[in-house]
């Protein structure tokens, strides 16, 4: 009774009737995040139920893509796709291509640009095309790491303007922030990113941008030429786009592709869009699916080149690292056994005179699978219901009176749930009862 | 500038809609960040949407607040349930758990507000004051400077452990650091150490392991006969909450303004840094304080961890100096200000000192307006939640563990975090059993990832070579004050060998 009080009663006439959640592959305050966010607010709006953002972040963008194909087909689970998706799985990095996605619309399309120090001797793409060409050593490059995008645009560049692929080294770093900062440090000569995210420096006439990668020039930065006027017949940029998992039945998806258009079209949307410097380019669920098969069969090519097989400029191997670690880890555990031993007479009485109480094992147990127990049914049952049976049975196991139990049970479960999918708009599984 | 400062001073402190919006982000960022697994990052996000309905000072405002107050919030759980609120505050985590056990807790968190409230001012003066020359100074941080950089931050969770338990504190630091290596990363994009699961391509989120390790393990270890019957375990029972002795003792005085002003100091300087943020700048001050007070009672321990929240409150202050003059965000808090001002028109970059100097000083005056509404409403929060842990540890052991599991699964949505905080529940309970200390395993798992991806990009930059680690000035410095570090603790390994 008191739940259904606190999570209030939702009608069925309407669709849809409870929040939506939209998974954004990116962390919180990058571009794709800002996108989803405004994207959300104005859709709460048009849908009438809250649309909540979850940053399912990692793998450079593979895990939010993969949870979002895999998300259960009731059209309550959107998610924010970007370029990515047309290139991890060429990659071998993730099993989910275009075609585990129904397309919902396409929201805006940034070009990659050639960006240099504003103190460099560098003026023109043509200045640094001819250094490339002459140069022994190669030249430091980044944007992302190594496979991504804007390394990929980079290598299409350099293949275009048939220059040698081993005249830039790719500098692997996360994302376009620190590769500025690098390049500001100097300790990196070429950034290859889109305008929107060096928009700061650029206006602040700190870096130079010498090329955008498109057919017509950027609106965002009207006088930087583009590859094609150069005579290079290159152009790649990123896309982000809204999709639901496959298997969404026909009518949801036309009432929230319907929703979408009409934000993506709306004034506050494009002025959103405009004022983040992101170029909108909306495109429709059937238009969207045709872009996308087109641009997953260029990324393949690319992608499958042997030069970007081979574009692995680290020193070390993956596994390095973790052995050093290990080996390191050894070692010291050793010695440190071995001279803990040696002092164990004289230590061990300071340190042992105040032993831990010895743990009831059969608690710990019941614990741990109380625990697992709740991940496992969870996405089932529903959080109200799964959380209510783990602090009952917990507070059982420490026997506590089943009264007293239920009642907190019922009160702080209730309250939480409350707080965390009312208040603070951070999704809950839902389940059986609908909440 | 004068007419600047009037005119930013009329739209921001005489303004009682602003301290209305600067009190209620206050409450509701204390609200966020006292809950484990949500953290200010995430109090932000939360808040974009709003944001897009006010005026840029205001929504600047609210973010400051509510950050400022979520960082201090983190040190509630911390210290009352060992479940440490920020990367930060897993630093002194023990500490501080072990001082409310002796009954130390209120005391403790005062200090720790005032302090950070402190340290918050102190952050924003020196912003105001040096934030144009400090930022070019940050400008010239290269890989190889942040690659020296982690390696000193590593090497502090070695400097804080006592003589007795170094070896434990350097095997943590390796777990933790082995553990970071899970997944893929710009240094290998070849996914490693996953065994085929997607959900670890993002490695080990650190926050749902940072829960488990020290919450859930924290519970584990507490489900004995002896806990569960309410019987005292320490001198003066649970987490009794009382004012310890009175403040202020006038010996202390002077040693506390120095070592306000050093990790005040060493909080803006490693928080402007875009990347090392406030983790580095609390461990870094906390190792330098433990390292000064010889002295290990709890009155010096206290201080020591307010030196810490002094550090990692100045060091929020600034992380807003790259973002302000550079428009290069410093920690995931300024990326999302970044888009809040775009969203806004207002592109951050030295242009926004020039066009609109009344937004920049606005922007200073919240960052004191904040942390001074912070001390009421920091003093309410620790009224309250110490009584919410005067619950009998029946009734408190299966609250903790449904705040962990909620909390874990919060922060991205995923089951698969609850699985890991229960895995690192487990993995911190068995070491604490032998006493391996839990800090430095955060600390692993934070740093680990980002030293060998500058590890090898500054390789990779140098055609392979050693040399582009030190060939440049101020990697040279940041290696040579490595290297003192590292010869101390191996000088004092092998002393204690000797003896």
């Amino acid at each position: 009774m008191l739940t259904f009080a606190v999570c209030g009663c939702r009608g069925e006439s309407h669709w849809p009737s409870r929040p939506v959640t939209l998974i954004c592959p990116w962390s919180a305050g990058g571009g794709t995040d800002r996108v989803a966010r405004q994207l959300a607010v104005q859709l709460e709006g048009e849908l009438g139920v809250p649309v909540n953002v979850v940053n399912a972040t990692g793998g450079g963008g593979a895990t939010g893509h993969v949870r979002g194909a895999a998300a259960r087909p009731d059209g309550y689970t959107l998610t924010m796709a970007t370029v990515e998706l047309n290139m991890l799985h060429w990659r071998g990095l993730c099993p989910i291509t275009p075609d585990d996605f129904q397309p919902i619309a396409k929201l805006n399309q940034d070009s990659a640009a050639i960006f240099v120090r504003e103190s460099s001797r560098w003026q023109s793409i043509g200045d640094l095309q001819q250094t490339l060409s002459g140069q022994d050593t190669p030249l430091r490059a980044s944007g992302t790491s190594a496979g991504g995008i804007w390394h990929v645009s980079l290598v299409g560049w350099l293949g275009a303007a048939d220059l040698p692929s081993d005249s830039v080294t790719w500098v692997s770093m996360s994302g376009a922030a620190p590769s500025l900062q690098e390049l500001m440090a100097g300790g990196i000569e070429l950034v290859c990113c889109s305008i929107p995210e060096a928009r700061p420096l650029l206006d602040a006439g700190e870096i130079r941008c010498l090329a955008v990668m498109s057919e017509q020039r950027s609106p965002a930065a009207p006088d930087v030429p583009t590859l094609e006027e150069q005579g290079i017949g290159w152009s790649m940029g990123g896309w982000r786009g809204v999709m639901y998992p496959a298997g969404v039945p026909p009518e949801k998806a036309a009432t929230m592709q319907q929703a979408v258009l009409k934000v993506a079209n709306s004034q506050t949307f494009a002025n959103f869009m405009d004022a983040a410097g992101f170029h909108r380019d909306v495109a429709d669920g059937n238009a969207f699916a045709d872009f996308l098969s087109q641009s997953d069969s260029d990324f393949g090519s690319v992608l499958n080149q042997p030069v970007m097989k081979r574009q692995r400029d680290a020193p070390f191997g993956p596994h390095a690292f973790p052995v050093a670690v290990c080996a390191c880890g050894a070692l010291i555990a050793g010695l440190g056994f071995r001279s803990s031993r040696r002092a164990a007479g004289t230590v061990a009485a300071t340190t042992d005179s105040n032993p831990r109480p010895a743990v009831r094992m059969p608690l710990l147990v019941g614990f741990v699978i109380s625990i697992g127990g709740f991940v496992l049914v969870v996405e089932q049952v529903g959080y109200v219901v799964a959380a209510f049976a783990m602090l009952l049975i917990l507070m059982l196991l420490l026997r506590v009176s089943f009264r007293m139990a239920a009642t907190t049970a019922v009160i702080v479960v209730a309250g939480l749930y409350q707080v965390f999918a009312g208040v603070l708009g951070v999704p809950l599984p839902w389940g059986w009862l609908g909440w | 500038m004068n007419h600047a400062i009037t005119q930013a001073i009329s739209e921001t402190l005489t303004r009682p809609d602003l301290w209305l919006i600067v009190f209620a982000s206050a409450v509701y960022g204390v609200f966020v960040g006292a809950i484990p697994g949500l953290t200010a990052t995430m109090a932000v996000a939360l808040f974009v949407p709003m944001a897009y309905w006010m005026e840029p000072v205001d929504a600047i405002a609210a973010i400051v607040t509510m950050v400022a107050c979520a960082i201090f919030a983190g040190d509630l759980p911390t210290a009352l349930l060992r479940i440490p609120g920020t990367p930060a505050s897993a630093a002194y985590a023990d500490d501080a758990y072990a001082l409310s056990r002796r009954g130390l807790a209120r005391r403790l968190l005062m200090v720790s507000l005032f302090r950070s409230a402190f340290g918050g001012i102190f952050g924003a003066v020196v912003l105001m004051l040096l934030g144009g020359q400090l930022a070019s100074f940050a400008r010239s941080f290269s890989v190889a400077e942040y690659f020296w950089l982690y390696l000193i931050g590593l090497s502090c969770a070695v400097l804080v452990a006592p003589a007795t338990s170094r070896w434990q504190a350097v095997c943590s630091l390796l777990i933790g650091w082995l553990l970071s290596a899970v997944g893929i990363s710009a240094a290998h994009p070849e996914p490693r150490l996953t065994f085929g699961i997607t959900a670890l391509y993002q490695g080990i989120s650190f926050i749902p392991a940072m829960i488990g390790l020290f919450g859930l393990s924290e519970v584990f270890a507490n489900l004995s006969e002896e806990t569960l019957a309410g019987r005292k375990r320490d001198d003066d029972g649970e987490t009794t909450v009382s004012n310890g002795d009175s403040v202020g003792v006038t010996s202390r005085r002077k040693s506390r303004a120095i070592g306000f002003t050093r990790s005040g100091s060493i909080g803006v300087l490693i928080g402007m840094l875009p990347g090392a943020g406030a983790d580095i700048a609390a461990w870094v001050a906390y190792a330098m304080a433990k390292r000064k007070s010889s002295a290990a009672d709890g009155e010096a321990t206290i201080d020591t961890i307010g030196e810490a929240s002094t550090a990692n409150s100045a060091a929020l202050a600034g992380g807003w100096i790259p973002m302000l003059v550079f428009g290069i965000p410093g920690d995931s808090v300024t990326a999302i200000v970044i888009g809040v001002l775009l969203m806004k028109n207002v592109t951050p970059g030295p242009a926004i000192f020039e066009d609109q100097p009344v937004l920049v000083y606005s922007i200073y005056l919240t960052f004191i307006l904040a942390n001074l509404l912070m001390v009421p409403v920091g003093l309410a929060a620790i009224s309250l939640a110490s009584r919410m842990v005067q619950l009998s540890k029946r009734m408190l052991l299966p609250l903790i563990v449904l705040f962990c599991v909620t909390g874990a699964y919060s922060l991205n949505g995923s089951l698969f975090d609850v699985a890991t905080m229960l895995a690192m529940g487990l993995l911190g309970f068995g070491l604490s059993r032998f006493r391996f200390p839990l800090g430095p395993v955060v600390l692993g798992l934070i740093l680990g990832g980002p030293l060998e991806e500058r590890l090898m990009q500054a390789l990779t930059a140098s055609g392979g070579s050693p040399i582009g680690l030190v060939n440049r000035p101020v990697s040279v410095l940041l290696a040579f004050v490595t290297g003192v570090i590292f010869w101390g603790i191996l000088r004092a390994a092998s002393r204690d060998r000797r003896h």
